[in-house]
């Protein structure tokens, strides 16, 4: 059978990942943890040999597909995009957690899960069947509840994870009813053929609802948002990076394909996302702003981030133009980016200021003083992190930001606009907490914690500064990922047409 | 089977979602919560079972209740065994306890 | 050539940037001398900038899609402004080796001065309104980061979020009216703006009218946004001198100046403009009459002066108010630099505590009392002749009111000065011991701006002309340097002006007859020192988005059954939403 390329960016990391687990048992203790380390990151690096070529596939001819069996793959422009997210942030998450975790039980596990979660989760944006999308989406919450609740001493650690398993398979059961009441009123699962199929009646109105709310509450909508502060202030912070970055992101393509498939009242659709978008970006920003733990604030502002994306795509589907998803889907590629930093940043300072001194503590702002004259490179990649997430130019924020405001200013309708006025008001907003962090990193006066902090590893700078100097690079030339956005854009645009 | 059994079938849903969500908002003990869990995810697989009924696809359903049944054993296994080391580490099943993270 | 110019003159001070934070904090020498070579060529470059100014794009940088073209351009406007950031930044450099002399984290602060002077020289020459915006928030992040560049001091901080949070807030105004352009000309350059301005419809032009004048009331300090410049005082003082007073500040009014061709047709526009102008200028100048807290009076004189500027925008008088911004860029700078070498020697800024220090600073004192003199207005100092303009051009063409209350403005700025220059150098000695004059670097800046003053009003000429030549849609007034001393000279505005002035300082000699009436005033004083209200209203906002935020923080209960109400409630809410149809 002629298998398409694409479909090894899928297999690799879900095989190897078995390969990842075994190989940490090759060696006792902390050095397994590095053999599992090295081949994960190596499965990764190869990984990316697939994916280039796809992507440069679905380039030329916009789709491809594959059926194998009853799984039937759709891979475009949208799936490409997420997987050049997911892939990215994966390898550098992986070469992160070395240091992180030394020391720590269970390394094998950890990266073996984490490298089936990036295999699973590119499976994810390429599945084209209800059915699969639901399995992909429960495979990729299985990773990520044995992720989160990585620190199985800590009290803490598994009260997040629980949270995030029971609420998290809640909206799953409201999936699985979605997709049953879609199998009694037609007789395929095939999104696509779905779409041709399926008549407007009062039943698809259920199903899309149950579908926003369902994929909703991995995305942390408001007000199914209630365990991702947990969750993510509470896993090791790699795995915070991934799912601020990507995993929720996961949430809202899957829950765009499934709506996709009952797009005959795409107005409605539209509307209940900019909403949604709108709810987020404030109530996020409002959490966020009296926060005192950095990586909890750091969740909170994921609400608000996820609220742009929802309006860039609302205002896309409101419309039917492309522009505005293109904003959306960028500012999903500047969010991975400067979130994942933000995490990765904070988490190496909650590494040399708290874990490696025995403390799992909080990394609260007040720790950060002073950091800069220690640290120097975190405090600078933390604050370019955090000041384009805050929407600063000439950062990578400021561009998908911009973007999406265009072309919701395009689209000439008063209310629209009145929507682009209240994000770019929360946009200020959020400087009200973002522009405090970068204050106290850079005081004079080190707090306690930074006179006693131990030294960097190198293998965490590298992920930080890599992740920096594309912050700045999409930010001073915007169009370096428009070959990502431009035809996931479309792709979207087409699903839902 | 006929009109009727799938109104038996209907009923048997909504009595399961209604004592599963009922469950979920209501109890206290981590273990009946996973149980309530896997009320809902039992109600849904019925569901499922009569949607394919209805619509003569009774073959796809029952190869999808096959699936969600092994996905969501792993779900309640991950479940247990977290309510169980929080068992350990904390010392209580009762989630009004577990609200150490908030604000 | 103009090509390598213009990039030179923004790109340069970058590199400088770069420089300094590569040399890093263990060598300051280095630093000093790095930043100051990097300031000084840009500003020696940027002075070859006016030969080759023309309205064409000088440079197209092709951004992709959406994002349109960045284009930069040297007209007449965009040049000289650009000249002014690059000259006093380059003196505030130099000033800043003495000042700054021994403090830590240098490479921070050299590195963020440098970066400004880029950005505000690109602010200005860039022809596409993304670009300008792009470098209009990199300045507001400049003026945020380094106001509060003395991170342990919670006030600092509290100044340096403040300015950042209301310049950003203004910027949304350019934000939509940039886009709304964008969105009708699929454009983003300035000048098919304004070609194509009066093609759009008449509403959507007055939006982006008022979009502007928010954002340009914001970035230039004035009422009601101005209550952030003040606070800002916390700022190492030649960053005061250049950012909050030579050129960050001026944004603004360069943004309605730029804008003015488009914006002159809509109802009422100029007329906001001049009652902005007008209270700013008015309310600022009783502020800084009362203010005892030095940096604080010039910073209130600084709104001032710019409602003075905004306010010739108003009435149509574009070069005026462009004149005046250049008087004002020298003059106020040298004034905080002047200041800001006292504070150096004296270690606070409280005025009371100051007192007769002419006798140990007596070169401070003769440049502090030059930049008074171009302040109130009196003749030789640039300030005379710009402000002569602005109030011809403002009875001119402008409501007659406007003039009046501008005319009783000039009065109360001879007050204000006066006081200032008396309380500082005059009067009794406050403190005992002896304290040392500007050392040498300081004196540098501090005589060329002191020239620049004396001098800068011949240049009106020549200034007037290279904007004929490179604006096509002002539609300007050619005019001789010497034409126009002449006509400011005879006009009857001019000596009513100065009967003003005069009676200002005949006033401050009755102080001491006056005691009884100023008493009886206090409360009115009391009011303005807290800021005429504006600062309660500021606190307001602050604190209900603040309490609002800790209202909600209750949601997060940390309990499951509430979470999973949530997605109950979410399920509930959204079926209702779209049962009712939308």
């Amino acid at each position: 059978m002629d298998i398409p390329i694409f479909a090894w960016v899928i297999a690799i990391p879900i095989i190897t990942s078995a390969l990842v687990y075994l190989a940490g048992h090759l060696g006792k203790g902390p050095r397994g943890g590095r053999i599992s380390q090295g081949v994960a990151f190596v499965a990764l690096l190869i990984t990316w040999v697939p994916f280039v070529l796809a992507a440069n596939e679905v380039r030329l001819s916009g789709s491809i597909e594959l059926v194998v069996g009853t799984v039937s793959l759709y891979c475009d422009g949208l799936s490409i995009l997420f997987a050049a997210v997911v892939l990215g942030l994966g390898t550098l998450v992986v070469l992160y957690s070395g240091p992180y975790l030394a020391g720590e039980n269970g390394q094998e596990k950890y990266y073996a899960m984490l490298v089936a979660m990036i295999g699973v989760m590119i499976g994810l944006g390429c599945a084209n069947d209800l059915f699969d999308l639901w399995i992909w989406f429960e495979a990729m919450a299985i990773c990520s509840y044995l992720l989160v609740a990585f620190y199985r001493e800590r009290p803490a650690s598994l009260e997040a994870g629980l949270k995030y398993l029971v609420q998290s398979a809640t909206g799953s059961v409201l999936v699985l009813i979605a997709i049953g009441f879609v199998v009694s009123q037609s007789g395929t699962l095939n999104l696509q053929e779905l779409r041709a199929t399926i008549q407007p009646s009062f039943t698809v109105l259920v199903v899309g609802a149950l579908f926003v709310i369902g994929f909703g509450v991995k995305t942390a909508l408001v007000p199914l948002h209630t365990w991702l502060p947990d969750a993510h202030s509470q896993a090791p912070s790699g795995i915070s990076a991934m799912l601020s970055g990507v995993v929720i992101e996961a949430g809202l393509v899957a829950m765009l394909r499934a709506l996709s498939a009952l797009a005959t009242p795409i107005h409605s659709w539209s509307i209940l996302l900019l909403l949604f978008g709108a709810l987020n970006m404030l109530v996020g920003n409002l959490m966020a702003l009296r926060q005192n733990q950095v990586k909890r604030l750091l969740a909170y502002s994921s609400l608000t981030h996820v609220g742009y994306m929802l309006i860039g795509i609302g205002i896309s589907l409101y419309v039917g133009e492309g522009s505005a998803a293109q904003g959306g889907l960028f500012h999903l590629i500047n969010h991975g980016l400067m979130k994942g930093l933000a995490f990765l940043a904070a988490g190496v300072l909650l590494y040399t200021l708290h874990i490696q001194l025995d403390d799992h503590g909080p990394l609260i702002i007040e720790d950060l003083a002073g950091a800069a004259r220690r640290y120097p490179v975190v405090a600078l990649t933390l604050s370019l992190a955090v000041l384009g997430l805050g929407g600063l130019p000439p950062l990578a924020g400021f561009m998908s930001k911009w973007q999406i405001c265009v072309a919701g200013f395009e689209t000439k309708e008063v209310l629209i606009w009145a929507l682009i006025v209240f994000a770019a008001l929360n946009s200020v907003l959020s400087l009200a907490y973002y522009a405090p962090l970068v204050n106290v990193v850079y005081r004079k006066q080190p707090s306690r914690v930074v006179q006693q902090g131990g030294p960097v590893p190198i293998s965490m700078s590298i992920p930080l500064v890599i992740l920096a100097l594309a912050i700045i690079v999409i930010g001073v030339w915007p169009s370096v990922m428009s070959w990502l956005t431009s035809p996931a854009g479309s792709a979207l645009l087409a699903a839902f047409s | 089977m006929n009109l009727s059994s799938s109104y038996v079938g209907l009923i048997g849903i909504l009595g399961l979602l209604g004592v599963g969500f009922y469950g979920l908002l209501t109890t206290r003990n981590l273990i009946r919560i996973v149980i309530a869990l896997q009320i809902l995810v039992k109600a849904t697989l019925l569901g499922l079972i009569v949607a394919g009924n209805t619509s003569n696809q009774i073959n796809l359903v029952q190869s999808l209740a096959v699936t969600v049944i092994v996905a969501d054993t792993v779900v309640a296994v991950i479940g247990i065994a977290l309510a169980v080391q929080i068992r350990r580490r904390v010392g209580t099943l009762d989630v009004k306890e577990l609200s150490t993270l908030r604000g | 050539m103009i090509t390598w110019l213009v990039c030179i003159t923004i790109v340069l001070p970058w590199l400088g940037a770069l420089a300094v934070w590569i040399v890093g904090d263990q060598h300051p020498r280095v630093q000093h001398t790095f930043a100051m070579i990097f300031a000084v060529s840009t500003g020696l470059i940027s002075l070859l900038l006016p030969a080759y100014v023309s309205e064409e794009i000088v440079l197209r940088l092709p951004a992709g899609g959406i994002f349109g073209e960045f284009t930069l351009v040297a007209d007449g406007l965009g040049v000289f402004l650009a000249m002014v950031a690059a000259v006093v930044g380059s003196l505030a450099v130099i000033f800043s080796v003495d000042y700054m002399r021994g403090e830590a984290q240098l490479g921070r602060y050299y590195a963020l001065v440098l970066l400004f002077i880029g950005a505000m020289a690109g602010l200005v020459l860039s022809g596409s309104l993304l670009l300008m915006f792009l470098f209009w928030e990199i300045t507001a992040f400049c003026s945020y980061a380094l106001i509060s560049f003395h991170n342990d001091d919670p006030k600092a901080v509290a100044g340096g979020i403040k300015a950042l949070i209301i310049t950003s807030l203004g910027g949304i105004g350019l934000l939509a009216g940039a886009m709304i352009a964008r969105a009708n000309f699929d454009s983003y350059q300035i000048n098919t703006f304004l070609e194509q301005a009066p093609k759009l419809p008449s509403d959507i032009l007055a939006l982006i009218a008022f979009g502007f004048l928010i954002a340009a009331a914001a970035k230039s300090a004035q009422i009601p946004f101005h209550t952030w410049l003040p606070d800002a005082m916390e700022a190492p003082t030649p960053v005061t001198a250049l950012i909050h007073a030579a050129t960050m500040v001026n944004a603004g009014v360069y943004l309605l100046a730029r804008f003015y061709p488009a914006f002159e047709q809509v109802p009422g526009w100029t007329t906001a403009v001049i009652i902005v102008g007008l209270l700013s200028a008015l309310l600022a100048a009783v502020m800084a009459a009362v203010s005892d807290d030095l940096k604080r009076a010039l910073a209130y004189s600084t709104i001032s002066q710019l409602g003075y500027m905004v306010y010739a925008i108003g009435t149509g008088a574009i070069f005026a108010s462009q004149f005046h911004l250049l008087s004002h860029s020298l003059f106020k700078a040298l004034l905080f630099l002047s200041a800001g070498a006292v504070i150096h020697s004296v270690g606070t800024r409280d005025m009371k505590q100051m007192g007769g220090l002419g006798k140990d600073m007596p070169f401070v004192r003769i440049v502090f009392v030059i930049g008074g003199l171009a302040l109130v207005g009196l003749p030789i100092a640039n300030g005379f002749f710009s402000k002569e303009l602005v109030l011809e051009k403002g009875l001119a063409h402008g409501p007659l009111w406007g003039y009046v209350a501008m005319v009783i403005c000039a009065g109360i700025t001879a007050l204000y000065t006066l006081r200032m220059v008396g309380m500082v150098f005059y009067g009794d000695r406050r403190k005992k011991e002896r304290f040392h004059d500007a050392p040498s670097a300081m004196r540098v800046s501090l005589s060329v701006l002191s020239i620049g003053i004396l001098s800068s009003w011949l240049l009106a000429g020549p200034f007037v002309d290279l904007m004929i030549r490179s604006l096509p849609f002002h539609h300007l007034e050619g005019i001789g340097t010497g034409e126009l001393v002449m006509e400011i000279i005879t006009a009857p505005t001019t000596w009513l002006a100065l009967g003003i002035v005069a009676l200002g300082f005949f006033v401050w000699s009755l102080r001491s007859q006056m005691k009884p009436l100023v008493a009886r005033m206090e409360p009115l004083a009391t009011f303005a020192r807290q800021g005429l209200g504006f600062d309660w209203l500021n606190l307001q906002i602050v604190n209900l988005t603040k309490r609002s935020a800790s209202a909600l923080r209750t949601t997060q209960t940390g309990q499951l059954s509430w979470n999973l109400f949530g997605v109950v409630a979410g399920l509930v809410l959204v079926l209702a939403i779209l049962t009712t149809g939308i």
